[in-house]
């Protein structure tokens, strides 16, 4: 086990800079997930951990040791791959043998080694069948396999769920979380799923355009997002965003409802008075119109969840979604009231888009 | 509502009034399926089993052309010749032999030039270009070619050889030689067949299966013994069976190039056949020798289906 740090860290395409200076350190059995969309080089910072891709500038160091040279084989890390890569001539049992018969382990080791890994996942029925026999789910626990009977420093996780279908994905996600908590393994997982992300990580790194947005814990990035790409990632629905005005403590939107600023954000909004601001509302921080400031708008579409509904509304030229009690169920064409929390909305400069409070 | 008996009453009055043009015109899924084939297979009895059934009806007869007598039923005549014309021996013995020499040969050198071509070259279109050249050449063409290259005064190998200090040799005045440079030849224009079938296999393998033995330790040769020999097995098979079956059938290149000479040590069954058939008009003989060619041709096709079947 062994703690890894990215330092200035950089990846070129010639001229296209996809990973643009990241600076990260990870510590000895941390579960982190580097998450983001599409081409913001998450996989890129993973595959260059992992020795499977030259970085062009910067340091990685897993532990003590700068890898920046060494090849994959000698980083001493183990990685299950996005469409698991097992070797599909090879059973399960040599799938997972393999490494170890590389590194010159000698059978009377890797077979107690095999066993062991198979029983933590429910695998030793599979040792001798085919990837070819194997379920999506099957193939991924199978990887996941072969990589832990390596006993790696680190492990590196690269999208690993996103073959699976949904109710697959939730069991496999609990099945990594249950095996990093009895390997302790420090584990780096790429995700673009902000729901693996929250689930997973002890710390979520959230990447967009090859710079790092944010670095916190689920709670950190959930409750106090750096910026509206933050926001707008974490969180499902997504953070509503509005445009508004500070105005004596107030912030004021469009349609000229205001609501008091935040208690966090007292002395933080002074040189905002008088500025544009946007306004980032969750849709689960929507109240009941008693219990908050309230908002007016129509009601465009209603969705009923069962455990709760979405509510989408105009608010002058943004639409907002708010998540409510399953019993509330206006609709569409109605005017509707609700409340917010003052204390739950988060503000963001409009022009950097950078968190103000 | 229509009750039970009155539906079966109804469908049997439908079945009984439909006309044949009818279930022409709107055909089941079965009989749909039989119109669409019957042209396909026409062709193929047409172009295939018919000259197949006639080479084996006449096998069976005493049918030559020369001597202007009618054919006439001869049994197993022709076939009973064979066993005891040493010809014949000679020319399946010299077939088997180019067949067991040039099919490893240029499954070896196809392997080489596919692993070569699949490298991650910028430009590939050159590579795989140089590749298809040999191929896309006439059979008679490359004979032709080589033999001006293995030609004993004028010829680009002697040249070398007399240049690296080697005294040249009279390539087709040596049964060996000959047999030595047609086999070369063979190897050269077949191995770009085996390189594209090959290449085409090796880009079905995924890159992530390299990475993740990159990631578990496995150093290159290590990779080529333990993912892409075992990975490209079907390729190679399939290529093999083609190449096998055309090696059964070596004709072009032998015949433009020693005309099976000297004597017949470089003759090969194809070329007996054709001196029977096309020179001396003997056409039940002919026959009768293109019938152990075709059974040897299936017979080895049948050998690597089965493995293809057992390797599951």
């Amino acid at each position: 086990m062994s703690s890894v740090s990215f330092r200035k860290l950089e990846k070129n395409y010639g001229a296209l800079r996809i990973v643009k200076g990241i600076d990260l350190e990870i510590a000895d059995r941390e579960f982190v997930v580097l998450v983001g969309p599409s081409g913001c080089g998450k996989s890129t910072t993973l595959r260059m951990l992992a020795g499977l891709e030259s970085i062009s500038g910067g340091e990685i160091r897993i532990g003590e040791r700068v890898v920046n040279k060494l090849p994959p084989r000698e980083r001493d890390i183990a990685m299950v791959f996005q469409d698991y890569a097992l070797y599909p001539h090879k059973t399960v049992y040599e799938n997972m043998a393999f490494s170890l018969k590389v590194r010159g382990i000698p059978s009377a080791e890797i077979k107690p080694r095999i066993t062991q890994a198979a029983e933590m996942l429910g695998i030793t029925q599979l040792l001798e069948r085919k990837p070819s026999q194997l379920s999506g789910g099957q193939r991924q626990r199978v990887a996941m396999g072969r990589a832990i009977v390596r006993r790696p420093q680190v492990f590196l996780f690269d999208e690993p769920l996103s073959n699976l279908d949904a109710k697959l994905r939730g069991q496999v996600r609990t099945e990594i979380k249950r095996l990093h908590q009895a390997i302790g393994t420090t584990i780096i997982y790429v995700t673009h799923d902000q729901v693996e992300a929250m689930t997973l990580a002890d710390r979520i790194v959230i990447l967009k355009g090859g710079e790092i947005e944010q670095v916190g814990t689920p709670d950190e990035v959930y409750n106090s997002p750096a910026s509206v790409f933050v926001g707008g990632f974490i969180g499902s629905p997504a953070m509503n965003f509005a445009k508004g005005t500070i105005r004596n403590g107030q912030v004021m939107f469009e349609d000229g409802a205001g609501i008091p600023l935040p208690s966090r954000s007292a002395g933080k909004t002074g040189d905002h008075d008088g500025r544009e601001v946007v306004v980032g509302i969750r849709p689960e921080h929507f109240v009941p119109a008693g219990e908050g400031h309230a908002l007016s708008g129509r009601v465009q579409v209603v969705e009923p969840l069962g455990s709760d509904t979405l509510i989408h509304f105009a608010l002058g030229s943004s639409t907002l979604t708010a998540r409510v009690a399953p019993e509330m169920r206006p609709s569409p064409g109605e005017n509707l009231s609700i409340g917010v929390d003052p204390s739950r909305i988060h503000l963001f400069d409009a022009a950097t888009e950078r968190a103000i409070a | 509502m229509a009750t039970a008996s009155e539906t079966t009453l109804v469908t049997t009055h439908n079945e009984s009034g439909t006309k044949w043009w009818t279930r022409f015109l709107d055909p089941s899924e079965r009989t749909l399926g039989v119109l669409l084939l019957m042209p396909a297979a026409l062709l193929l009895t047409l172009i295939i089993v018919y000259p197949v059934c006639r080479l084996i009806w006449t096998s069976f007869q005493n049918l030559s052309l020369t001597s202007g007598v009618p054919a006439t039923f001869a049994g197993l005549e022709n076939y009973s010749l064979m066993l005891e014309d040493p010809v014949f021996w000679e020319t399946t013995w010299n077939t088997v032999l180019i067949t067991l020499i040039t099919v490893p040969g240029a499954l070896l050198v196809g392997l080489a030039l596919a692993l070569m071509a699949n490298l991650p070259f910028n430009v590939k279109w050159p590579v795989r270009l140089s590749l298809l050249i040999p191929w896309a050449l006439p059979l008679s063409f490359a004979g032709l070619i080589f033999a001006w290259f293995f030609h004993s005064e004028y010829g680009v190998v002697n040249d070398v050889l007399r240049r690296i200090g080697i005294e040249g040799v009279i390539w087709f005045n040596s049964a060996n030689w000959a047999f030595a440079a047609i086999c070369l030849t063979i190897i050269w224009k077949t191995s770009s067949f085996m390189a594209l079938i090959i290449l085409a296999g090796l880009q079905t393998i995924p890159r992530s299966l390299y990475e993740a033995a990159d990631v578990d330790g496995a150093g290159r040769l290590r990779q080529f013994f333990e993912i892409t020999l075992p990975l490209l097995k079907p390729a190679i098979v399939v290529a093999l069976i083609f190449r096998t079956i055309t090696a059964l059938q070596t004709f072009d290149i032998p015949f433009t190039m020693t005309r099976g000479g000297p004597g017949t040590s470089t003759a090969t069954l194809a070329m007996y056949i054709h001196q029977n058939t096309v020179d001396f008009l003997d056409l039940g003989y002919g026959s009768a020798l293109a019938v152990v060619m075709f059974a040897l041709s299936m017979g080895v096709t049948a050998v690597y289906l089965r493995m293809i079947r057992a390797k599951g």
